[in-house]
């Protein structure tokens, strides 16, 4: 039991000093299964979050191997992924359910001294 | 200075386990994730087979797995062994519910938790298992560690509390194929060996994976050698 209490008082001390981090936020809006804007580029070296919006009637989900994230995306509702500290690079993503037309990129690139991070 | 930090508190949690590993019965199972993906429906079918001086002990569960929301998925398994003499045949019954802590990439690493129970079939023994799932990405490669407590009860067995700690290091390579290397530990029991997984999609939801290990028990000169197979169909 007292190891299952230091446990969680571990688990604690690591998720504490990250919930008060500000993350970036990046919109992107899924609509007749196109993702909008289909490129969204992002800070290399730091955690943003994606929130998307998905306007269709039908569910997707989003899904990158490179990113190494799949998330369902509900219909008619707001869903957000984290993603980074990435590598300056191109990151792709598709939505399953739609894999022709649902596609999109995050282009990772190095920011410039003094450049704001947020969208 | 802020990674230092997490990678000690990582390090300890690792001696915590593994230091007192006592875990009964194959020691080598599944690696788990703490992802829960909603709307998942899946199919699995697992095997182990562990050879050592006394013989081979097949292990094989067939389970069924349903996420109730973003967050909690519950699974339950049928499980068969073929024990040292030869015979296989019904061994008990496993329900588990899986729980996503935290959304990925939200926090310095991912957490989840995980409470199982099993029941042996034709007697009134009982395991109850949980833990903490973890996994942190280090840019291609991920880091996941299972560290579970046990706890046994029953008729024919002594009550006591065990713990047991799992870890996958892999190379998300491609998505079919995704070299790992997996630590294991359970009662006088400490495992390495190669790994190998990847991931078929399919229309819509469905895919399959797969995942392979071969893992070489360091107990001492005694051969003790495990062959963990498992099929996921996703839908």
């Amino acid at each position: 039991m007292l190891r299952l209490l230091v446990l969680i008082l571990l688990v604690n001390s690591v998720a504490c000093d990250e919930l008060f981090a500000a993350t970036a936020e990046y919109k992107i809006q899924l609509k007749g299964h196109l993702f909008y804007p289909s490129k969204i580029e992002i800070p290399a070296g730091q955690k943003v979050k994606l929130i998307i919006q998905n306007m269709d009637d039908t569910p997707e989900e989003f899904d990158s191997f490179s990113l190494n994230r799949e998330k369902v995306l509900f219909p008619n509702k707001q869903s957000f992924i984290y993603i980074g500290p990435l590598k300056p690079g191109i990151y792709d993503f598709f939505g399953e359910y739609n894999p022709n037309s649902a596609q999109g990129k995050v282009i990772v690139v190095k920011q410039k001294q003094g450049e704001p991070n947020v969208n | 200075m802020k990674t230092v930090y997490h990678l000690a508190t990582l390090l300890v949690l690792i001696y915590i386990n593994m230091s007192v590993s006592w875990a009964d019965g194959t020691p080598v199972d599944k690696v788990y994730h703490p992802y829960v993906l909603a709307n998942e429906r899946e199919l699995e079918w697992r095997f182990t087979s562990r050879q050592n001086d006394d013989g081979n002990v097949l292990m094989q569960k067939f389970a069924y797995g349903h996420a109730l929301s973003e967050y909690l998925t519950i699974e339950g398994y049928i499980v068969g062994e073929r024990d040292e003499v030869g015979d296989f045949g019904l061994h008990g019954y496993e329900i588990e519910a899986r729980w996503m802590l935290t959304d990925q990439g939200e926090l310095w690493a991912d957490w989840g938790t995980l409470l199982e129970i099993a029941k042996e079939q034709g007697s009134d023994n009982f395991e109850l298992t949980t833990g903490v799932l973890f996994e942190k990405e280090f840019t291609r490669t991920s880091l996941t560690l299972n560290a579970l407590l046990v706890y046994e009860w029953g008729k024919n067995i002594q009550d006591e509390f065990e713990t047991e700690f799992r870890l996958k290091y892999r190379y998300r390579y491609t998505p079919a194929f995704q070299p790992a290397i997996e630590v294991y530990t359970g009662e006088d029991f400490v495992g390495i060996g190669p790994a190998f997984m990847g991931i078929q999609r399919y229309q819509g939801q469905k895919q399959l994976k797969w995942e392979m290990a071969f893992i070489a028990g360091l107990n001492g000169d005694a051969k003790d050698h495990t062959l963990r197979f498992a099929l996921e169909y996703e839908f």
